[in-house]
């Protein structure tokens, strides 16, 4: 896919339709579509629709890392943002950055400098309610015009030059638990996103807006309901469970523009972790789906983990990339799902191809039948089931990274980490949780506490490489505490990742080996990304209450 | 007394008859209050209430919030700028009822799992704490201990007496994060014992046996290796009697304005 968008880069190029550098020139669809003939920006969430992390910029090598220093933090202004975590992946277009500091304020800096052009500050409704902390993953852009979601459910679209609103509508219903913390996805003229809040029993989907005016263009319920496939998936008797059944959306998906299908990872099922209201497969929660952008078409679907008592969430990034795979070429989906296992999909119709565990799990056996559905083996029990990966997963939302260059796909991993489930009755009352019984876990969920006084069996962090040919285990860079951070691999062969101590390691993408670290004071919960200005490579990350940006000694 | 204190007394003095009336939950309203709990506040304060930092829920004390009044009030509007939401959509009545889960919260959390455990006298206990037990000569009671050990001057508002009985005769069995103990060895064969306070990949930091903050970086150690717990179980000194006393002793050990209700 990436060496045929280059092509149409090339023509588009020549066609005078792309900026070279430096124009602020309007973010045309073609320029998204075209992001990889751009290294120095970094045009989408995942710096190109293929979800890789991957900068083809080459200045940062293994053998210069170590001049690698700091020329400039941007710091969150508000108490309110300051006590988040700052989720954020930033924007570069032609010269300025834009980035959301917790929970919604958006800002506009010199990414030369990080001096700040303008700021958006805009003030939830008070009937928001979110799960997991009041946060944003970051913005999208068409044109002139960036879009961010809120955690009042609603989707903002706002001046990239003036920092003004150009308009702002409602997703979903806050007081119900519907929340936008996903970084919308531009595709040609319309932006797509969906809500989180699958601890609120809200029925999910995934829907396209109007770039111009917001206007809703198509729906995708994530929870089927009557009459649509996949409703048999939901079978209580009284056919209800589904009005609640959850499905949420807060990780970006990716996109295939030659396939002309959108991938989407969807959230848990409703209520969490008390499954006898739902029996079923409970589609489409613990999936990716295949989407027509155009439509919203379902292409096709593969559920990770039918009927989930666990809250394994499956809103991990689904990493696309045309490789040959196991002697044969194919468009393959990777992703390292919350539930412990690995898998490679064959993307043009949903295929398993390999599903491999890359940390202790004992809620499936590691087998799966042949079409890759996983022999599950426990659930949640009255007395309490000791499940392996915690509540929190083996990785979760924070980005991975496939390298073109070495073949090996990064993951931010939560390594052996339990949680015990405990079966409880559950009710649900409009705006309340409706989850069950918390599981217990010694590796606290979203804790920003400085201090690890833990003992290894509790648990700890890794960035592993995973061979996606095998799903074998390359190497593992091991951390203290765990990592919420994510990857970004660059084609001269570094990986760039943090985690819950602050540090920001520079990692020889081949071996693990640590070229590189810095201590940043707060813990890195964000992607790191990589752009270039005036002939310079810097890496952007945000951590703790800043936004830190590195690059090679003058 | 000056005007502080005659203040504080005052307080105390108004406070006693609602505080003794706070007291008085029905158990139906606990055990609501339970469940709201756990869709509401165990995702951030877990299992025992004292997941986030700076607000243990179970000790009955409560930096923003003095009476019931004030906790439900706290809790319909949220903390500004922090995780703590608003939620409007709780009614007044289950307000109170998580309210008296949280003030119940130590014997109310493992209630179904409770073993029995025996109750002795508390003067006795005492004793035995200061003379026989020797628990003193590591342990203080609001001060007059080790820095290295726990203060246990509030832990009958912390813990369990289920948790303690297992802590008097099992002492191993659970260490809990901020007790545990770590020894380092460094490259140049120097051993060193300490509480640990906070370890990171590249570093540990310690509170030494002779009570200096020390600070190591793991690439001039050798090893470090978490200790088991130092603490002897006490069923080879003391009788089932006596261990009864000892844990009705403890469990008399509260802040002071919680025993003043």
């Amino acid at each position: 896919m990436n060496r045929l968008v280059t092509q149409v880069t090339r023509c588009l190029l020549a066609a005078g339709l792309v900026s070279a550098t430096g124009l602020q020139a309007q973010v045309a669809p073609e320029r998204l579509l075209a992001a990889e003939a751009e290294p120095g920006n970094w045009l989408l969430y995942h710096g190109d629709y293929d979800g890789q992390r991957h900068t083809d910029l080459e200045q940062i090598t293994p053998a210069n890392i170590g001049n690698l220093e700091l020329k400039w933090i941007w710091q969150v202004r508000s108490a309110a943002g300051a006590a988040q975590k700052f989720e954020a992946t930033p924007l570069v277009v032609d010269g300025v950055m834009y980035t959301v500091s917790p929970p919604n304020d958006v800002v506009a800096l010199d990414a030369r400098t990080g001096r700040v052009f303008w700021t958006y500050a805009y003030a939830p409704a008070n009937e928001a309610r979110v799960c997991c902390g009041r946060v944003n993953r970051g913005l999208a852009i068409h044109g002139d015009t960036l879009f961010m979601g809120a955690i009042d459910g609603r989707l903002l679209a706002i001046d990239a030059k003036s920092g003004q609103l150009k308009w702002n509508i409602a997703v979903g219903d806050p007081s119900l638990g519907y929340a936008l913390t996903v970084a919308p996805l531009v595709v040609g003229d319309k932006v797509i996103v969906g809500p989180a809040g699958g601890e609120y029993g809200i029925r999910g989907f995934i829907a396209a807006y109007d770039v111009e005016d917001g206007r809703e263009l198509w729906r995708f319920n994530t929870i089927p309901g009557p009459g649509e496939a996949g409703f048999d998936s939901w079978a209580d008797p009284a056919r209800e469970a589904w009005k609640l059944g959850g499905g949420s959306i807060w990780t970006t998906g990716s996109y295939d523009p030659e396939l002309n299908l959108m991938y989407w990872g969807i959230g848990n099922p409703g209520p969490d972790w008390n499954g006898d209201s739902r029996p079923g497969d409970n589609l489409y929660t613990e999936s990716v789906v295949a989407l027509n952008p155009d439509t919203g078409a379902l292409a096709w679907h593969y559920q990770f983990t039918p009927h989930d008592e666990m809250d394994y969430d499956s809103t991990q990034v689904p990493v696309l990339a045309d490789i040959e795979w196991q002697g044969q070429p194919r468009k393959v989906l990777m992703t390292a799902n919350r539930n412990g296992v690995f898998y490679v999909l064959d993307r043009t119709n949903g295929k398993f191809l390999l599903g491999k565990p890359f940390v202790a799990v004992n809620w499936m056996d590691g087998t799966f039948d042949a079409n890759g559905r996983p022999n599950r083996v426990l659930s949640p029990t009255e007395q309490g089931t000791f499940i392996m990966p915690n509540n929190q997963g083996a990785t979760n939302w924070y980005p991975p990274s496939f390298s073109p260059s070495t073949g090996y796909f990064y993951v931010p991993t939560w390594m052996d980490t339990y949680s015990v489930y405990t079966k409880r009755p559950v009710t649900y009352t409009p705006g309340q949780q409706y989850v069950g019984a918390f599981p217990t876990m010694a590796m606290p969920a979203l804790s920003v506490r400085p201090v690890n006084q833990r003992i290894p069996e509790d648990g700890f962090g890794a960035i592993q490489a995973i061979d996606p040919q095998s799903g074998e285990i390359v190497w593992r860079h091991e951390m203290s505490d765990v990592t919420d951070s994510g990857v970004l691999s660059t084609t001269t062969d570094l990986v760039f990742a943090g985690g819950r101590e602050g540090f920001f390691y520079g990692l020889d993408a081949k071996t693990g080996k640590e070229l590189w670290r810095q201590s940043l004071g707060g813990q890195v919960a964000s992607g790191p990304i990589s752009y270039q200005l005036d002939g310079k490579q810097y890496i952007a990350v945000a951590a703790g209450a800043g936004l830190f940006v590195f690059g090679l000694e003058d | 007394m000056n005007i502080r204190h005659g203040l504080a007394l005052v307080a105390a003095l108004f406070g006693a008859a609602a505080l003794a009336q706070e007291h008085s939950y029905a158990p139906s309203d606990i055990e609501n209050g339970r469940g709201l709990y756990q869709a509401n506040c165990l995702g951030c304060h877990g299992n025992n209430g004292d997941a986030v930092e700076g607000a243990n829920l179970g000790s009955g004390r409560f930096r923003r919030a003095g009476n019931d009044e004030e906790l439900i009030a706290l809790i319909r509007a949220g903390i500004p700028a922090t995780l703590m939401i608003p939620r409007p959509q709780l009614s007044y009545g289950e307000l109170r009822s998580l309210v008296a889960f949280l003030r119940n919260m130590q014997t109310a959390a493992g209630s179904a799992a409770s073993r029995e455990v025996r109750i002795g006298d508390a003067r006795r206990g005492e004793e035995l704490f200061f003379g026989k037990g020797a628990c003193s000569s590591c342990h203080g009671v609001g001060g007059g201990g080790s820095r290295l050990y726990a203060d246990l001057g509030s832990i009958g508002a912390q813990r369990t007496p289920e948790s303690l009985e297992t802590a008097i005769v099992d002492p191993r069995k659970e260490v809990r994060e901020g007790q545990r103990f770590m020894q380092v060895t460094t490259k140049t064969g120097q051993t060193v014992t300490g509480k640990l306070l906070n370890q990171d990949t590249h570093s540990v930091q310690l509170l030494t046996e002779q009570e200096t903050l020390d600070s190591y970086l793991k690439e001039e150690l050798s090893a470090w290796t978490f200790l088991p717990s130092a603490m002897p179980s006490s069923l080879d000194v003391l009788s089932a009697d006596q261990i009864a006393d000892l844990v009705a002793y403890l469990i008399s050990l509260k802040p002071a304005e919680e025993q003043a209700r």
